[in-house]
């Protein structure tokens, strides 16, 4: 009844869409900046002429995406001398002094963490989806009367809520090999959606589960007295009405998944954190971590902010 | 013409017997009203007839024709489902908590049921949801949902929503009990102009003024039984029974 007077919870949705906005509006005028290449002639006007005239012809230049550029001379492979230059929003900047040195070795990573970002946002959104809709069937047999149907899902939910994660997605791709060979699963984002599909199928019943049964019981009552169907008693009663109270567990469960995505590293998937180790061990810094970070909460940020609007349309009749 | 009757119908709630030997005749075109004390089991005997609570023992007959038939721990007799279900909607029921459907519009709520359950076409449901709200006269909130409508104005649209599937007999269980009191008299005055229009309904209530006006019978119900009955200035006036004469005095 409270949670009819809008104010209570208008404060904190508002204050999301002020950190979506602001995050946003940061990464778009990263991204701004990091493309507003300068002209290939401001490149070598800055370059000093006595590194080019040392060099002779063995003068190298490197041009990586946004507006890195690595110039080097040396004999052979070995590099004698090399400079990096970094053009951001038609300027170039020296690298090797000063603080320029961790935006060009973002930028520099940039790609690559995107590359990760990209597997670990598609493997959530479609374990999720599917889960959740497996995850319907699994409630509703769980409330079954018929026994035999309501055990089968309460130990299916009962394993996977009861055993790590790590565990099963380890098992998915080298345990079923072992088992049969017909079980091989030889893509590894496939056996990582197996897992993640059918671990958050049984988190998902759970929150399922408890929705529906805090539909009040005169529900059911009035729908059955009105000559309803148990089946159109669900569909059109029963899950409409649990569908707003849903959203909020089901997102905390997406953001949960989101991050325990990071567990795919065991498979040697390339998400966002394997990626971020593999190059923070390559360049030997740790410094790629921050990076990182902020690319998941701008990812959770926004599932946030989606999941929000999603609650909110579904709470029309409020 | 009975469109209700139990014989030696039994409740019991694991060792509480809340049910003894009910025998209850709703003819065609009456009113009757049960009154009696909290727990007596005046729900429970209303959520029995339809099904919303499993009996015991006993056989109910709806509309004269055997509804079930249970004796202690089986079912003896159960009518074919199709049979089941045309008897079920001859009820139609109004809850003390009204039990309207919050995602639907008030519309909705009283064309959900024809629609589904009786497969009408959707222009025909619609006409009748329009004579029903202007009926119980809701015709200009047809588009509002239920939290937006106030306590009075639920229950008059849960009165359409259960007269959209067109009962022989319709059972109100307090339907006024949830209301604050300036809300009673618009909820009552529908449940009127219902019985007068001649519809054959039972309904437990604590309105005694309702009970005295509109009931054609009123039955006292205590512990489980069906103390007394008779017609109202009978049962308001010059009660038989000691427990419905405490009754009486204690509430008027
Ligand atoms: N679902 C139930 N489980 C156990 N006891 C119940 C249940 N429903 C009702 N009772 C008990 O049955 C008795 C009669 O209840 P009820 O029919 O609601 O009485 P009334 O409507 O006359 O106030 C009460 O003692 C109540 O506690
Ligand atoms: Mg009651």
């Amino acid at each position: 009844m409270n949670i009819r007077d809008g104010t209570s919870i208008n404060i904190p949705r508002k204050r999301l869409l002020v950190n979506c906005v602001v995050l946003v509006a940061a990464l778009a005028a990263c991204v701004a900046l990091a493309f507003l290449k300068p002209p290939a002639s401001a490149l070598t006007e800055r370059i000093s002429p006595s590194f080019i005239e040392e060099a002779g012809d063995k003068y190298n230049e490197t041009v990586y995406d946004y507006a890195v550029f690595n110039i080097a001379r040396g004999k052979d492979l070995r590099i004698a001398a090399a400079e990096t230059y970094i053009g951001i929003a038609g300027q170039v900047f020296s690298v090797d002094t000063g603080f320029m040195r961790p935006v060009a070795d973002v930028l520099l990573w940039l790609p690559a963490l995107l590359e990760g970002a990209k597997i670990t946002v598609s493997l959530s959104i479609i374990a999720v989806f599917v889960g959740v809709f497996m995850s319907v069937f699994l409630a509703l047999g769980k409330m079954s009367k018929f026994k035999p149907l309501s055990k089968a899902c309460g130990a299916y939910i009962f394993f996977f809520r009861g055993t790590p994660l790590l565990m099963q997605l380890f098992f998915v791709y080298y345990g079923l090999p072992q088992i049969s060979s017909a079980l091989t699963i030889n893509n590894k984002f496939l056996a990582a959606f197996i897992a993640f599909t059918l671990n958050s199928a049984a988190y998902c019943a759970e929150i399922i589960r408890a929705a529906i049964q805090s539909i009040d019981k005169g529900q059911f009552e009035a729908s059955r007295t009105l000559g309803l169907t148990y089946a159109q008693t669900m569909r059109l009663i029963i899950i409409p009405q649990s569908i707003r109270r849903l959203i909020p567990p089901i997102a905390n469960e997406f953001i949960m998944v989101l991050k325990d995505v990071s567990l795919v590293s065991i498979i040697a998937l390339s998400d966002l954190t394997h990626m971020t180790r593999s190059i923070s061990s390559s360049s030997n810094s740790v410094l790629v971590y921050i990076p990182a970070m902020i690319i998941y909460l701008i990812i959770t940020a926004f599932f946030s902010f989606v999941f929000d609007r999603l609650e909110k349309r579904y709470s029309v009749y409020q | 013409m009975a469109l209700i009757r139990t014989e030696n119908l039994y409740k019991s709630f694991g060792e509480l017997d809340v049910l003894k030997d009910v025998n209850l005749v709703v003819e065609q075109g009456e009113v009757v009203c049960i009154i009696g004390p909290s727990g007596a089991g005046k729900s429970t005997l209303l959520r029995s007839l339809n099904q919303l609570e499993k009996i015991t023992s006993g056989k109910i007959f709806i509309d004269e024709e055997l509804f079930l038939h249970r004796e202690k721990n089986s079912t003896v007799f159960r009518t074919a489902s199709d049979i089941y279900k045309r008897l079920l909607l001859e009820m139609g029921m109004v809850f003390q908590s009204f039990n309207l459907f919050p995602h639907k519009t008030a519309f909705e709520n009283v064309t959900l049921a024809p629609i589904h359950v009786k497969k009408m076409k959707k222009s025909e449901a619609e006409e009748i949801a329009r004579e029903l709200l202007g009926k119980v006269g809701l015709a200009e909130k047809a588009d509002e949902y239920p939290s937006r409508l106030s306590g009075g104005q639920q229950q008059r649209l849960a009165i359409a929503r259960a007269l959209a599937m067109q009962p022989k007999i319709m059972l109100f269980d307090e339907p006024t009990s949830a209301l604050d009191p300036e809300l009673v008299g618009e909820v009552l005055g529908v449940m009127k102009d219902l019985a007068e229009s001649g519809m054959t309904m039972l309904v437990v209530t604590h309105e005694m003024g309702f009970a005295r006006d509109a009931a054609s019978r009123v039955i006292f119900m205590c512990d489980g039984m069906m103390t007394e009955e008779g017609i109202p200035e009978k049962i308001f006036m010059e009660p038989e029974n000691l427990r419905t004469k405490q009754f009486i005095n204690s509430i008027l």
